[in-house]
């Protein structure tokens, strides 16, 4: 493998598809850290291959590579995304308002309590990092996952939204926010800082002040 | 639905880890603080014998136990066994009912002993 300045798993992958094996499958798409679909098993972590340099990874100059863990495998490096994107509509991870085109626009605080909460977690792309670093998916392959119950707390932060109380339904109980052993694996591996586990803690303290209301 | 009792259960095992917390403290501080002029079971049951306080404070521990372990076992049969359902649920309730039981056993042991 020719070796050259700030080379990136990527660009490995890339070489060997293109002068190696021209068989081979994986996914990329914007080569910069903003799709989020290339994200792989480099030296036995998930992360994008297009933001990780071969020079912080390559112990004694050796890659192993493989597709993202905790997912069905499509084919080579490529995993099949289908679960994941399942779960976060399992998880009601979509926006439910009651406005309509001839209300103004809602006005939030960028300083309230929960818009803050909101900034921390909203800048997820759905890579899927955090689902196959999460040894909760492996053990219990019915969990929700750390992605898509952190999108769940962005909504249930959302003060315009008007489902939270069928989301805290969605996110409760032994597939849901309940199962999380706060390993942190998701929190420490996710490459845009997000941390699902405070999410996570949070969905837990929303459903117990909803099961304490009587609303659950 | 099941979301309920899961979360009724997670409720229940952050409670009595919250009075574990409590119950371990005093506890250890009571064990560091009384073998300081020897460890003797004379000792001990001086201290415990007849009296309603420690035997009341052992009790809350006792059951707080009987309350936490099974919903802690119930998670690691369900993600190492793949055990779940009624068979796990009736192995979990009696093996509370054999921490409460022998748990009791030794309050009552060194309360009236």
């Amino acid at each position: 493998m020719p070796r050259y300045a700030s080379q990136t798993v990527l660009d490995v992958v890339t070489h060997i598809q293109r002068a190696l094996d021209p068989t081979l499958a994986y996914r990329y798409a914007c080569r910069v850290g903003m799709c989020g679909s290339c994200a792989m098993t480099v030296n036995g972590v998930a992360r994008w291959t297009c933001r990780t340099h071969v020079d912080k990874v390559a112990k004694d100059g050796a890659l192993e590579i493989g597709p993202l863990k905790n997912l069905p495998v499509i084919r080579d490096l490529v995993a099949d995304m289908s679960e994941f994107f399942d779960k976060w509509a399992q998880a009601r991870g979509r926006f439910e308002g009651s406005a309509t085109r001839s209300d103004d626009f809602a006005k939030v605080a960028p300083q309230s309590e929960q818009r803050e909460q909101v900034d921390a977690a909203i800048e997820c792309i759905g890579c899927g990092v955090c689902y196959a670093s999460c040894d909760v998916v492996t053990w219990n392959p019915d969990y929700l996952g750390p992605a898509a119950l952190n999108r769940a707390w962005t909504l249930v932060n959302d003060v315009r939204d008007t489902a939270n109380l069928e989301r805290l339904r969605a996110v409760a109980g032994d597939a849901g926010c309940h199962a999380c052993h706060t390993h942190v694996s998701c929190s420490e591996r996710c490459p845009k800082q997000i941390a699902p586990t405070a999410g996570i803690a949070g969905l837990k303290r929303a459903v117990a002040k909803a099961a304490m209301r009587g609303d659950l | 639905m099941s979301f309920r009792s899961d979360t009724l259960l997670w409720m229940l095992q952050r409670a009595s880890a919250a009075v574990l917390a409590l119950c371990v403290l005093v506890h250890l501080v009571t064990i560091i603080y009384a073998v300081q002029g020897g460890l003797s079971a004379a000792e001990i049951l001086g201290r415990t014998r007849g009296n309603y306080g420690w035997a009341a404070f052992y009790s809350v521990f006792v059951l707080a136990c009987a309350v936490h372990v099974p919903i802690g076992l119930r998670a690691v049969f369900a993600e190492w066994l793949a055990w779940r359902g009624r068979s796990r649920a009736v192995a979990l309730v009696a093996f509370a009912a054999l921490i409460a039981a022998t748990g009791m056993r030794a309050v009552i042991g060194v309360f009236a002993g």
